[in-house]
């Protein structure tokens, strides 16, 4: 019995240090990720120019510490999902800054492989789980009532419009899903409460006859160049 | 598919993924995401419907297990040979029916992403398959011994199946609450050696246990841990009881005594 156990000891202290490496790792990469969005957060009351080239500076680091998570599993085929919870939060979060960044871009929706391939990830040792990547996605959703509203107040009348089409297309999208009742599911939940919000500030827009009108400090703040139309 | 009708500000039409549900006009237009997402939901229900046949198949085996494990209970001196080679072949089933239906669901890169699902049922495997090596043997089952009974059990990828450290561990500690089970009522039939056996082995077991390192990475251990130590307590006092009361008085008085005080301090606890 002593020698069964005894083994066990050097076993559970390999495992043991690869988890407090990872750990480790994922502790850099909750703090980074932290500044990373807190350097998108501007974005509610200055241009996108300005708050893009910040974000952007912080990728090459960020995807540096994937790297660095990749390489310790590399070692370890099979064990992802064992270390999974180290990681989790802050990937969500990674594809919440992400899909904010591409939508301020494009106006599109990244998808899950544009993600990986932004953080040079290769799925096959270490990619994004697709959960992580729907949960980011729903904390996108979250961000952009808000960003509406500042949106208005800066004289933007465009972009409730935009932002009511693009949620609905992803809220349908998701609709698509056939979701378990699991934290997924609540947060998905949440989307729809972000469409109704955006669609009142459309509403109070509209009414005031906004819409059609000159948007009055639309091309000083520099939004609306950066947003392509891409619907309708 | 699911849907929920909120509130009448929303007018979210239910069924058709087709209209699109914005600002009062009902257009024909699907959502430009709609086709990558069925990429998603295809990939998510093979995950969800995979999890669910596996906790089906893990439920399986914890029920089947514990059939096990009750049955060596009722093992007595005049059933035992016979009730030992049937406990011996229910386990087998058990092995070849239920934990073959959760090593087929695994492909090679999968164990630990579905392991919350089949973790309970392999503990309680472990349980019921080192309780039946005690009574046997007297002897702790090892893993190697455990994983090789299973070796012809394979996953999708061929490669055999294999039950984990941190599973084997769980299950093992709970293996102690059977133990001690297995003492007092070893007592109530006149073996009092048994509970003496099972004293030395379960003590050697937490000396074992309480030298691990870094068992962060197995949930719940801190906890069986704590049961375990309340199972040696109860086994180290059934032999006290035993003997001191052992010179006096016979079996079954010692037995009432020993289940007063569980029941005493189980109120008290």
């Amino acid at each position: 019995m002593e020698e069964q156990f005894a083994e066990f000891r050097v076993e559970l202290d390999e495992t043991g240090s690869v988890y407090e490496q990872l750990r480790i790792i994922a502790a850099s990469l909750d703090s980074f990720i932290r500044l990373m969005q807190a350097a998108l957060m501007p974005i509610h009351h200055c241009s996108f120019p300005q708050v893009k080239e910040k974000v952007k500076g912080y990728m090459s680091d960020l995807c540096g510490l994937y790297a660095q998570l990749a390489h310790v599993i590399k070692d370890k085929p099979g064990q992802y999902y064992r270390y999974h919870d180290l990681w989790r939060n802050q990937t969500s979060t990674v594809v919440f800054v992400l899909a904010f960044l591409h939508w301020l871009d494009t106006g599109g929706l990244l998808t899950h492989t544009e993600t990986e391939a932004l953080l040079n990830l290769d799925p096959a040792v270490f990619g994004i789980d697709l959960e992580d990547y729907l949960i980011g996605l729903c904390s996108f959703s979250n961000e952009l009532p808000r960003y509406v509203v500042n949106r208005v107040t800066a004289g933007d009348y465009n972009c409730p419009k935009e932002v009511s089409t693009f949620l609905g297309d992803l809220y349908t999208a998701f609709r698509t899903l056939n979701l378990r009742n699991d934290h997924l599911r609540k947060r998905f939940d949440g989307i729809k409460y972000d469409l109704k919000k955006v669609e009142e500030v459309l509403y109070d827009v509209k009414i005031r006859g906004l819409l059609n009108g000159p948007s009055l400090q639309a091309t000083a703040t520099g939004h609306e160049s950066n947003v392509a139309t891409s619907h309708q | 598919m699911e849907e929920q009708l909120f509130g009448t500000s929303l007018r979210i039409t239910t069924g058709n993924n087709n209209n699109n549900n914005n600002s009062g006009t009902v257009s024909k237009r699907e959502s430009v995401y709609c086709q990558q997402f069925q990429q998603y939901a295809h990939q998510l229900d093979a995950v969800n419907e995979k999890r669910e046949r596996i906790v089906k198949a893990s439920r399986d085996v914890t029920t089947s297990s514990k059939k096990v494990i009750f049955q060596i209970h009722r093992i007595n001196r005049a059933n035992r040979g016979a009730a030992l080679q049937q406990a011996e072949r229910d386990l087998h089933a058990v092995q070849s029916i239920h934990v073959r239906r959760v090593a087929q669901e695994l492909k090679a890169n999968e164990t630990w992403k579905y392991k919350r699902a089949f973790s309970p049922g392999m503990q309680e495997f472990v349980e019921a398959a080192t309780t039946l090596e005690f009574c046997k043997t007297g002897k702790l089952l090892t893993l190697q011994q455990l994983n090789a009974s299973l070796s012809h059990l394979k996953d999708v990828s061929d490669a055999p199946f294999s039950i984990s450290t941190g599973d084997y561990l769980l299950g093992v500690a709970d293996l102690t609450g059977e133990l001690m089970r297995l003492a007092i009522s070893g007592v109530a039939a006149g073996q009092r050696e048994v509970a003496i056996a099972v004293c030395g082995f379960v003590q050697a077991l937490y000396k074992g246990f309480s030298q691990l390192p870094n068992t962060v990475d197995i949930r719940g251990m801190p906890k069986k841990m704590d049961l375990m130590l309340q199972s040696l307590i109860k086994i180290e006092n059934t032999c006290y009881a035993v003997h001191v009361r052992g010179l006096e008085y016979p079996e079954d008085m010692i037995v009432n005594a020993l289940e007063h005080e569980e029941i005493d301090s189980d109120q008290e606890a």
